[in-house]
């Protein structure tokens, strides 16, 4: 074996993404909020959502 | 016993006097010996006449002063020598000088060999008796000879400048020859011609370092300084071996991604249609039933598809556990635009959500569109999905699986510009040598 230090860093890589992927890491942008109260299911639109009050324009031609 | 066989033995050297100033000089080659020089006036002396003939004066105007003394013993490959002679070899390349250093070996066994010296590079050269057939290799010449090719690396004229000690031929300060460098690494086959003669000679490289070991020098050798025409690379073989690793590397992590494939169970947990029309007074958020996640803690994949057309619309979404009221908080966009054939975003959009465990949970959604009053309503579905099968890490180990073997590559093929930098083919935009 003359890259052994390559081989160690592969299988950290593959080891790492498999773990990464096992444990369903992800990179989406998601903001976890640790208690709400039971309410919410009765009036939803109380709930303020860190990603609400969206008024801006964003897309299109 | 082979050792001992090869062991010259430690008789007092011959000694004369120099017929120009008078001082000893020790004869070590035995009858090999046709040139002596003074070690104290540096004449050049005839060593088979019996006055010493004066041959040449010392013209010069600096002593050099041989790394490895004259008289030193070393074993090489088993094989004792003694250091007799030494000179100094110059080529002239556009107006500069470059300078190396031979140095004479004998034993009375197996003869003459040579060590050269360059820059901290050494080559241990022996002669060779073989005849090399000429030969191309890679549009260079070459020669080949006993199944070994050796590429030209260059072909100068080099001049002695400075000799010491004594030799077997008629040496004189301002011989000129013409040597002409093939090179194998670590071997370089060198030729030397001078008025009808052609004589070879098979170097091989050494390091500084090995010599000092082997002569017991004090002190440490000077540092090799850029790349010789015949440095092993210390690359060698590592460029295949590397991406063989890398292929092996892949094949492993695409077995590891068809595994994820066939094992995520990538059960739907909940579906449900649903109109939003923008503008309408009422609150637009709502939740969805309760439905249920199984299984390990693993992603859940929320995906929405929509029936937008030349639109945006913004969903703020919150996936709450209804036991413990822990909810994950996120909003997306979705926009689809088309016009004269092209398209700009999509009408479809998921998100996958990380680590959630399994308990009962709903969905708070809240959309959002352009409140102006043409803008249609629109159709929307929401999936929900446990256990997703996803590739996005599988490639960025891909990508960095890449870097170790690209660096590899990269640095062979500076190791080797290095190289040949120096020779008759040097790349383009560097400066050709023909300095060894």
């Amino acid at each position: 074996m003359k890259n052994p230090l390559f081989l160690v860093y592969g299988v950290l890589v593959l080891g790492l993404s498999t773990f990464a992927q096992y444990r369903g890491w992800s990179f989406s942008r998601i903001n976890q909020q640790k208690v709400l109260p039971k309410s919410i299911r009765d009036n939803p639109g109380a709930y303020r959502s860190t990603y609400g009050g969206y008024s801006r324009y964003i897309g299109g031609k | 016993m082979a050792a001992s066989l090869v062991s010259p033995p430690l008789v007092k050297p011959k000694s004369l006097a120099c017929p120009n100033c008078g001082a000893p000089v020790q004869l070590r080659g035995f009858a090999h010996t046709l040139t002596a020089v003074c070690p104290n006036c540096l004449s050049v002396l005839d060593a088979t006449s019996p006055e010493f003939d004066v041959l040449q004066k010392f013209q010069g105007k600096e002593r050099v002063q041989p790394k490895i003394p004259l008289g030193s013993r070393g074993t090489i490959g088993g094989v004792t020598y003694e250091v007799i002679g030494f000179q100094q070899r110059e080529v002239v390349v556009d107006a500069d000088f470059f300078c190396w250093e031979e140095y004479l070996l004998f034993n009375p066994y197996k003869g003459f060999r040579y060590l050269s010296e360059y820059q901290g590079h050494w080559n241990f050269i022996r002669p060779v008796s073989a005849l090399p057939v000429e030969t191309r290799h890679a549009s260079k010449p070459a020669v080949s000879m006993l199944g070994r090719t050796y590429v030209n690396f260059d072909t100068v004229r080099a001049r002695t400048s400075f000799v010491l000690g004594e030799f077997p031929w008629q040496v004189r300060v301002g011989d000129s020859v013409l040597v002409m460098d093939y090179i194998s690494p670590p071997y370089m086959l060198s030729s030397e011609s001078t008025d009808g003669e052609v004589t070879w000679s098979l170097g091989e490289y050494v390091t500084g370092k090995e010599l000092w070991q082997d002569f017991k020098l004090p002190g440490s050798p000077p540092e090799p300084s850029g790349v010789f025409a015949n440095q092993p690379s210390p690359y060698q073989g590592k460029t295949r071996s590397s991406w063989r690793t890398w292929l092996w590397l892949n094949v492993a992590l695409a077995g590891v991604a068809f595994l994820f494939t066939i094992f995520s169970s990538n059960r739907q947990a909940f579906e449900q249609s649903y109109t939003f029309v923008p503008g309408t007074k009422t609150d637009a958020a709502f939740v969805t039933p309760t439905f249920e996640l199984t299984g390990r803690t693993s992603n859940v994949e929320v995906a929405v598809h929509t029936d937008l057309s030349n639109n945006w619309a913004y969903f703020n979404f919150a996936l709450i556990n209804e036991e413990t009221g822990q909810a994950y908080d996120f909003g997306r966009e979705v926009s689809y635009y088309r016009d004269s054939g092209e398209t700009e975003g999509k009408p479809n959009d998921s998100v996958v959500i990380p680590r959630v465990a399994s308990g009962r949970y709903y969905l708070r959604v809240e959309p959002e569109m352009d409140t102006k009053a043409y803008t249609p309503s629109m159709h929307y579905d929401l999936m929900v999905h446990r256990d997703v099968a996803g590739y996005a890490f599988f490639w960025i180990a891909a990508v960095l699986l890449l870097i170790p073997p690209i660096l590899t590559t990269i640095r062979v093929a500076g190791f080797e510009t290095a190289r040949w930098r120096e020779s008759d083919y040097a790349p383009t935009g560097s400066s050709g040598g023909g300095d060894d």
